[in-house]
């Protein structure tokens, strides 16, 4: 560790501290706000148990929301992606995509919520949509990141028998990165379906809808059943989603380390 | 150093007599990849049909660059080159339809790992596809039966479904082989296609090559680093020295008949590779 390194970490404390003052992030009021975890948590304890149905019932509403969500919003990633790769186009289409895809994921899902909500009303809908976008936002530049990491042999000794761009697609650029896209498929249906959960705080649709009016009312215990049941079915959706990885995923990628 | 050709190659070496046209010509070809270093200096070739045509040289000396401006995925800063009459260049639509005549083995196959072993060689049947059908990935009957046909004179007949992740270096190569040949192409180029195969394996994929060549009525470049196996099976060995052509020879029933130097003599050269070969 020499001098400059120190002076780096130094000025970079200082600057957290600084920061803290000028937002007014006082860990004192952390220590004296101490006693209202215990509160809450006891209250979290007292579990309504006769609340688990309706849980279950708005936990389904918001997955089917995360998979609508998901499954059409990966379709209309996908061919904006394939636009997007820098190795794939002239910049004259990849640019406009790109500042398209980047004006997208400037919103967070929650904003995009509040957007459909005043546009197509209160409901599970404006959460699909809210979905959908940011679900094209991130897949498309996780994808077109993988289109333009794919192997460059490949395309090159496919593109030296003269074939279209399109059949380039589909036989070389398809195949190489479906491993990556059905990876961050896996990714963001997990992340949908934590993220729809909340949706319901401004209105569309799904659990959150639940667990924010019980909060907001000092209703730990029942909201606690519905954020157990969020909880559980994550636990679940991950657990499946670790078994995809390791069928499809794991075993092409570990095909790839033994390249002769 | 023996000199001896397998009896395949021999029928070939006198087939080839019938086609006499210069199916590749060179004249002062040189080419780089910055404005400074040149990688090619003032290449003159001439390499007629049906002949079975070695580049030999270290790493480093312009072999690859070479075959990559024969099939135009690479422009030369000055000369001119022609194949088949034609100006070899990617974006130029004339050639690019010409392109599939001409099957190309990068060294490092440049296979779709995730992808068959038929998926990957109907690839080299994908110009005579409409782009609609492929993007369904849907191939005519005889092309699957001529992809299979090719698999067997590669012996790779019972491995058509496996992926290529799961196959040897030796199978790879064929894979790549079979997929320059379903393109029925008129030019093969391979890029060092046995430079990291053991000796009885490199035998064995340049025996297929050699077949594919004399039944087909090829024409071969290809690129090596070991001047005995270019001897083995080649009609002419050009050296490739710095990106100069240092020599040219032709050879027939193992023996040198035609030695045309620079300014190495013929021991030098061969001091050149023996070098190599025994570390």
């Amino acid at each position: 560790m020499n001098q400059k390194n120190n002076l780096i970490i130094g000025l970079i404390i200082a600057g957290v501290v600084f920061m803290s003052a000028n937002v007014d992030a006082d860990p004192r009021d952390f220590v004296e706000g101490l006693p209202n975890i215990g509160i809450m948590l006891q209250e979290i304890t007292e579990v309504d148990s006769s609340l688990f149905v309706t849980a279950f019932w708005s936990m389904l509403e918001t997955i089917q929301m995360a998979f609508i969500g998901t499954v059409v919003g990966v379709t209309i990633a996908l061919p904006l992606s394939l636009l997007a790769a820098r190795n794939l186009n002239n910049k004259f289409v990849y640019v406009p995509i790109r500042a398209l895809l980047a004006a997208i994921r400037t919103f967070p899902s929650i904003l995009w919520a509040i957007l459909f909500v005043i546009i197509v009303g209160l409901g599970p809908f404006a959460g699909v949509l809210a979905i959908i976008m940011y679900t094209v936002g991130f897949i498309a530049k996780l994808q077109y990141e993988a289109i333009e990491a794919v192997d460059i042999d490949p395309m090159d000794a496919v593109s030296a028998i003269g074939v279209s761009k399109l059949q380039l697609i589909r036989f070389v650029v398809l195949p190489e990165s479906a491993s990556h896209l059905l990876s961050q498929i896996l990714y963001i249906f997990d992340y949908n379906i934590r993220q729809t959960s909340i949706l319901g705080l401004v209105g569309a649709g799904g659990i959150g809808f639940y667990i924010i009016n019980y909060i907001k009312f000092f209703e730990y215990g029942k909201a606690a059943v519905f954020m157990l049941v969020v909880l559980a079915t994550v636990l679940i959706i991950d657990w499946v989603s670790v078994r995809i990885r390791d069928k499809y995923i794991i075993k092409s990628q570990r095909g790839m380390q033994i390249k002769a | 150093m023996s000199l001896s050709k397998s009896s395949k190659v021999k029928t070939l070496g006198k087939s080839s007599a019938i086609f006499t046209k210069t199916i590749v010509q060179m004249n002062d070809v040189s080419a780089s990849y910055d404005s400074k270093n040149y990688v090619l200096k003032d290449i003159k070739m001439s390499i007629d049909r049906g002949t079975n045509y070695a580049i030999v040289g270290h790493s480093g000396s312009g072999k690859s660059t070479l075959l990559r401006l024969i099939n135009g995925m690479m422009n030369p800063t000055s000369g001119k080159i022609l194949v088949d009459y034609q100006t070899p260049n990617i974006s130029d639509k004339k050639f690019k339809s010409f392109m599939h005549k001409i099957g190309y083995i990068p060294q490092n196959l440049g296979l779709i790992k995730n992808s068959t072993v038929l998926e990957n060689i109907l690839i080299g049947a994908l110009p005579r596809v409409s782009g609609f059908n492929s993007f369904l990935k849907k191939f005519s009957d005889y092309e699957i039966d001529n992809a299979k046909k090719i698999l067997k004179q590669v012996s790779l007949e019972d491995k058509a479904d496996r992926k290529i992740y799961m196959l040897s270096g030796g199978e790879k190569r064929r894979v790549a082989i079979a997929r320059a040949l379903v393109q029925k192409p008129e030019i093969v180029l391979a890029d060092e296609i046995v430079s990291e195969l053991d000796h009885v394996t490199a035998r064995e994929i340049m025996d297929v090559l050699a077949e594919a060549q004399a039944t087909m009525k090829l024409t071969s470049i290809m690129v090596h680093h070991d001047l005995q196996l270019a001897l083995e099976y080649a009609d002419r060995v050009a050296v490739i020295k710095e990106g100069e052509k240092v020599l040219e020879i032709g050879v027939e029933g193992g023996r040198i008949v035609d030695f045309q130097s620079g300014n190495y003599t013929q021991r030098e050269i061969l001091e050149m590779f023996t070098n190599e070969s025994k570390e």
